[in-house]
């Protein structure tokens, strides 16, 4: 078998495994309370609890509660949740008036693409910059790095959020919040604007209407810069790390004894060695990531997935949507993880032979 | 004494520890630098008492950095007593956090790595198991984003609270439900982050101890026939808790700075300086055309909570420089 084939089943079975093991973590919790509370994750659609008196309420649990066997033990009770799960039965959210899966679904484009931007911006300049100024250690250019990268690394996203809204909304009216103006919202949710991949940037251009894309765009520059902001720091300075450590390394010194030019020894010697401990250590958070992208995407009021569980104005709770929220941004974090393990792998032979671990 | 004075020696040292000790201070101050006495009424928020204003006010005799308006009642927050009494909550909320964190962390590292056999321990194929599903577990947690497990915590203590009458049905009181007991004694948002982000502490310290296990003062204490409980807490935790220490003085400022987010983003995280912020929102993102025009309602505040997060982040690279000569030898 192909090492790459390899490495790919390999880390495509460890995610069920996780699934299952925060799943039952998550259910364990739910286990916690009582059946009545638990009913809750079982309504069917059309369920309108404010029509309904206290008794009818409890009557209803009770159903539920006996059909669900919702007083056996955990195992049984976690199998029947988790095969429902699989399913595609994520319950039914009776303060949005939706089920709960597709609800997430509808609204993870927004998110997605956020995340997407965040990444394509930040991996590619936190890469070069930490390079530049771990290959010329202690130069200016070098100073004005870790300057920089400090600053970013220690103002935390809302800050940032509210400092940038401040200068370029507030202050230059150059970048508004949300995720488009009025009229072009109004437009997209006409019926002729087809929704191709949910990412305005793009639909805009496949509906052929290019100002809506170029809005979107404008609307993106400040959330992907707050979110990027962070971890372009974070990644700047383990890559600035790694490559001072790698300069080191007798294959570099014997490299450079050998008379290679300075530029083909950083990026071909370096870099190729370098970047798999940089990437590793700071992505081993794309969960941090996840959290930066919701608490960014509420600040800046991008209608994404995490307003469906933190809103103002949500009258109550929603248990079903909390759960199934919880494990959206899991499933999301291992997806994400899994692709970036890949591209990795793709690069460094080493990871794909097992050679070294991570 | 060396070691303290190559701690001192570098700027960015004394910066980190002097913003700490800083805020230490104002914390252990508060009453006298804000004495609440009568003229105040105790709040969370600190209301200025017989003042009703729909706007900010500036900074002036009855409020020496300003007030925040409470949207409707007409209501004035005093910024100043919120910094100061805020500074309070948030150093015992952070520590307290990151002292948790740490602690479950190591905790579960060291155990796993010294159930995994090779060198001490045992090294049956039960605690190879063991070992194995603890790391298992360890890895998937890292894949769960903290804003998920601090709203699912804090909603389902909101749902359960709200929705307790309805469970009295068989008898039991409501109270007497486990959960219910967890969240009256402690707070889910400093649960829910303990809970899920202990994960690199256990991560490093497995790694760590592992690497000790091997050498011989470890084996030879075992050979003279210390328990494992001994050999844990006696040998392989002390050796090996260098990075956790480093790591949970950054996370201080971090914990922080999370509790602050999530009050400004509308999550009730029991942050002070997040709340005031929040509720101040609306006037820092009016379309006045100019962000300063009412500046006390986030300026103050914003800077304490970056220099909290700067002074906790250099203290750790610090106390790292302070363990880890060779790395002040490197530089």
């Amino acid at each position: 078998m192909p090492p790459m084939l390899r490495f790919l089943i390999y880390r495509l079975l460890s995610i069920p495994l996780t699934l299952v093991i925060i799943t039952m973590v998550l259910y364990g919790f739910v286990m916690l309370t009582p059946p009545e509370a638990r009913a809750t994750l079982y309504y069917s659609a059309g369920v309108d609890l404010n029509k309904m008196s206290d008794e009818e309420i409890r009557v209803l649990n009770e159903r539920i509660i006996n059909r669900f066997h919702l007083d056996d033990p955990f195992p049984l009770q976690y199998g029947m949740w988790a095969w429902n799960l699989l399913r595609g039965d994520w319950g039914y959210s009776a303060i949005h008036r939706e089920k709960v899966l597709p609800a997430l679904l509808r609204r993870s484009p927004v998110t997605v693409e956020l995340a997407l931007y965040s990444l394509l911006f930040f991996i590619p300049l936190g890469l070069i910059s930490g390079v530049r100024a771990g290959a010329r250690k202690g130069s200016p250019v070098d100073g004005r790095f870790r300057l920089a990268a400090f600053t970013a690394v220690s103002l935390p996203p809302f800050v940032m959020a509210i400092t940038l809204m401040s200068i370029f909304y507030v202050g230059l009216h150059w970048f508004p919040p949300q995720r488009l103006g009025i009229q072009s919202t109004l437009l997209v949710r006409a019926q002729e604007f087809r929704q191709f991949s949910g990412f305005m940037t793009l639909d805009g251009f496949l509906n052929g209407r290019p100002e809506i894309s170029l809005e979107a765009l404008q609307h993106l520059v400040l959330p992907v810069l707050t979110v990027s902001l962070g971890y372009w720091g974070l990644l700047g300075r383990v890559t600035r790390a790694a490559v001072i450590e790698e300069q080191h390394k007798e294959h570099v010194i014997a490299a450079r004894a050998r008379g290679i030019s300075e530029r083909r020894l950083v990026w071909k010697h370096i870099f190729r060695n370098a970047l798999t401990p940089a990437l590793t250590s700071s992505l081993l958070s794309a969960a941090a990531l996840f959290t930066s992208l919701f608490i960014v995407e509420i600040i800046f009021d991008f209608k994404g997935v995490s307003s469906l569980v933190v809103d103002f104005s949500m009258p109550a709770p929603d248990a079903p949507m909390l759960l199934g929220f919880s494990i959206y941004s899991v499933m999301a974090t291992l997806i994400l993880m899994l692709v970036l393990d890949l591209i990795m792998a793709l690069f460094d032979p080493r990871l794909r032979e097992g050679v070294i671990s991570q | 004494m060396r070691k303290l004075r190559r701690l001192l020696s570098h700027w960015q040292n004394l910066i980190g520890l002097g913003l700490v000790l800083f805020f230490v201070g104002v914390a252990l101050a508060a009453p006298i630098l804000a004495p609440l006495g009568e003229k105040w009424e105790n709040t969370r928020f600190f209301v200025i008492p017989d003042m009703k204003e729909y706007l900010p006010m500036p900074p002036g005799e009855r409020a020496v950095l300003g007030t925040v308006a409470l949207s409707v009642q007409g209501r004035q927050l005093d910024v100043y007593t919120t910094l100061i009494w805020g500074t309070r909550s948030a150093l015992v909320f952070g520590v307290t956090a990151a002292f948790l964190t740490a602690l479950i962390g190591t905790l579960i590292g060291a155990i796993s790595a010294f159930l995994s056999g090779g060198g001490v321990g045992e090294s049956s194929a039960a605690g190879q198991m063991a070992s194995h599903v603890i790391l298992r577990v360890t890895d998937a947690f890292l894949a769960f984003p903290v804003i998920a497990a601090v709203v699912l915590f804090v909603q389902m203590v909101n749902f359960i609270k709200e929705n307790a009458y309805l469970y009295a049905s068989d008898g039991l009181t409501f109270s007497s439900t486990g959960i219910n007991l967890l969240f009256e004694r402690v707070d889910p948002v400093l649960l829910a982050l303990i809970l899920f982000s202990w994960m690199p502490y256990a991560r490093m310290t497995h790694g760590m101890v592992l690497r000790i296990k091997e050498k011989e003062f470890v084996q030879a204490s075992q050979a003279l026939g210390a328990g494992p409980a001994r050999v844990i807490f006696r040998h392989l935790i002390p050796n090996s808790i260098t990075p956790a220490v480093v790591m949970a003085t950054a996370q201080v400022g971090g914990m922080v700075l999370l509790q602050a987010a999530l009050d400004f983003i509308g999550i009730n995280a029991g942050s002070e300086w997040g709340s005031l912020l929040a509720i101040g929102r609306r006037w820092m993102l009016g379309l006045q055309g100019n962000p300063l025009e009412y500046w006390w309602v986030f300026l103050p505040i914003t800077a304490a909570l970056v220099l909290f997060g700067i002074g906790w982040n250099l203290l750790g690279d610090g106390i790292n420089d302070w363990l880890n000569p060779r790395l002040m030898e490197q530089e």
